[in-house]
């Protein structure tokens, strides 16, 4: 019914859901060198957590991670979008000004024309 | 007797008194807020119930029974006009704004000059339910001024951090600047019409849509996206909010940008601006304002903010300054909701988009407070909110990690937390007006749970040194927290119950397919 959804469905698709993660962590372990259960390489699931051991190429990881770490891959793949983000937010008052001029401008030019 | 007057005389008169109370001595003043903002609930939730049991719009007038002057067949006086949505609104504010100062007496302790801390706060309470009890738009604007200035100084209240004052500062400035445009557009719309009784101007403007009419609309709207932290004129909010006490940014976040903000975009364009009037004149080929252009206007912030406000929220390591983030992103979805409540108007879709609009304005209330509680929690007891000091604090502080889950998961919109229904509901709507809108918002929300994701590894990870010695805190600071903790789990369990009973008579009421706003007015002049 429109508006409503049925507990049940969600279900389901979490159960799809791990499922697939389950079939992707299998693959995953036979296709990849650097996902073995034991060993060089199994610290690539960041689970496993040894603060004595530095992983090549995980350096930034320090031997352990920290809330930080996570999303690392997610805000690396998008990172120019972040930058982008970052440096509009300059913290500037004179800039807050000049997007709430902007901002009011472009409702008013809209509104005048279209409205 | 009408009890609606004295939802803003107590907080009134609790808040001037303070000054005096603070002479019983210190532990009083805080008390005494806690005692009067109780019963601000009290008469919030009666205001409410009486509204909701009756489903009739409560019109009151000051210093006389008849806004209509003597002698004119007009509305002169000042008017409050709460319906539904005004006093949901109403008991959210005093609702949150309770545990707030409950919450403020341990969490303060440590700081002075409280007499001035309780009586801005109760000040700040005031100014918002005064803007959502309000039928006069010059008597709103002065709400609205009353809340924003108590605001300015509670951000910048520890004057002993630079962080407080140049937020505060910065805030007061281009808040300034944003209330003048609000009102400008009042001025306008006086100037050409000459009444301040919304209900009034409703049928003024549709008798004689004027291009001023739009103008002064633009500056609105314009001025209001900005009190609601709409991107981008958001970025005030990611100062001003981390730097206030936490107590204080649960009622920015949770409170502030709704009622001054989002609530009195939906206010002017449902009660004055009526889409329904409009779109009525226009099947008649006569003059009228085109809407949907403003409909639109308000889906692209929206979308813009619901984007960029949740994904900055990622890329933040003051826990803070994400939560104010995130709560520039679940604006955005509120705004999409009333967006496309506006171009949907008068069909099913507009409806349920307007449904789930009003009920995360009260979700995001409840969930964003808690957060904070939470975040002033850890800053009480760890001293630090840097998100790469806090590694390991489940071990120390399991209730409050406990209720971060249960928050985070909320606002994310986890089935069956509350926020999911609300998410839900703006989802479907604009999945079934336009699919790409449902896309974008779900991006929205794919940025938002990668943004608490990475808190609640924080929380869960390696115990750092900072986090070794430490304990949960006391009581006074617990009790806010399990009760918004219980009140997400108990509105995400009845989210549907809650959805049909209160939001969706609540979404109608600002609907006003009938013209039910103006026809309360209508009552006093003889031509309902």
């Amino acid at each position: 019914m429109f508006g409503y959804w049925d507990a049940l469905y969600f279900i389901y698709a979490f159960i799809i859901g791990l499922l697939i993660s389950y079939l992707l962590m299998k693959w995953a372990e036979k296709a990849s060198v650097g996902t073995r259960k034991e060993g060089d390489g199994s610290k690539i699931y960041i689970s496993g957590e040894d603060q004595d051991k530095v992983i090549p190429q995980f350096e930034h990881l320090q031997g352990y991670f920290t809330g930080r770490h996570v999303m690392w891959g997610f805000i690396r793949g998008i990172n120019k979008m972040f930058l982008t983000f970052r440096r509009e937010h300059t913290g500037l008052l004179t800039d807050y000004v000049s997007y709430l001029l902007i901002t009011v401008a472009i409702v008013l030019g809209v509104m005048v024309i279209w409205g | 007797m009408n009890v609606l007057p004295w939802v803003i005389i107590t907080p009134l008169f609790g808040a001037f008194s303070m000054p005096v109370i603070s002479l019983l001595g210190g532990k009083f003043r805080g008390h005494w807020a806690v005692i009067v903002s109780g019963l601000t609930l009290g008469i919030a939730a009666k205001v409410f119930y009486t509204i909701w049991k009756s489903n009739e719009i409560l019109v009151y007038t000051l210093g006389d029974t008849n806004p209509i002057g003597n002698g004119v067949k007009f509305p002169i006086r000042i008017i409050w006009e709460v319906d539904l949505f005004g006093a949901l609104l109403a008991l959210t504010v005093t609702f949150v704004s309770f545990l707030a100062i409950l919450y403020s007496l341990e969490y303060m302790k440590h700081d002075t000059g409280l007499d001035k801390y309780y009586a801005l706060t109760l000040v700040l309470e005031l100014g918002m339910i005064g803007i959502v009890i309000t039928g006069d738009i010059f008597n709103f604007y002065v709400f609205l001024e009353i809340m924003s200035i108590a605001s300015y100084a509670l951000v910048a209240f520890r004057n002993d951090t630079w962080e407080g004052i140049e937020a505060g500062v910065k805030y007061m400035f281009v808040g300034s600047l944003a209330s003048s445009f609000i009102l400008l557009g009042i001025a306008l719309l006086y100037g050409q019409y000459g009444t301040l009784t919304m209900a009034y101007l409703a049928m003024k403007i549709a008798e004689n849509p004027t291009l001023i009419s739009k103008v002064a609309l633009a500056f609105l709207v314009g001025g209001l996206l900005f009190k609601s932290g709409a991107v981008p004129v958001h970025m005030w909010l990611s100062d001003a909010h981390p730097a206030a006490p936490s107590s204080i940014s649960a009622m920015l976040s949770g409170l502030v940008i709704k009622a001054g903000g989002v609530y009195a975009i939906a206010r002017i364009i449902f009660g004055i601006f009526n889409p329904g009037l409009h779109s009525y004149l226009k099947a008649f080929d006569m003059p009228a304002l085109n809407l949907n252009t403003l409909g639109w206007i308000i889906i692209f912030f929206a979308c813009l903010t619901l984007v960029i406000g949740n994904a900055m929220a990622v890329v933040q390591n003051d826990m803070k300054r994400l939560f104010a983030f995130s709560s520039v992103g679940q604006i955005g979805y509120i705004l999409l909701g009333f967006g496309i409540g506006i171009v949907a108007y008068g069909d099913k879709i507009g409806e349920i988009a307007l449904t789930g609009a009003v009920y995360h304005i009260v979700n995001h209330a409840v969930i964003k407070g808690l957060l904070f509680f939470i975040a002033g929690a850890v800053i009480h007891q760890v001293g630090t909110k840097n998100l790469n000091e806090l590694s390991g604090l489940a071990r120390r502080m399991p209730f409050t990690t406990l209720s971060f889950i249960i928050g985070a998961a909320a606002i994310i919109g986890l089935p069956p937390l509350n926020g999911f229904a609300s998410k839900w509901l703006i989802y479907e709507s604009s999945a079934m007006y336009n699919p790409i809108l449902a896309v974008i918002a779900v991006i929205g929300t794919v940025f938002s749970l990668a943004a608490y994701t990475r808190v609640l590894f924080t929380f869960l990870g390696v115990e750092s040194e900072k986090v070794k010695m430490v304990k949960e805190p006391g009581n006074a600071m617990i009790v806010p927290m399990l009760v918004l903790v219980i009140i997400i789990l108990v509105m995400g369990i009845l989210s549907w119950q809650i959805s049909d009973k209160i939001m969706l008579p609540t979404a109608k009421m600002l609907e006003q397919l009938n013209g039910e706003y103006i026809m309360a007015l209508l009552k006093f002049i003889g031509g309902g």
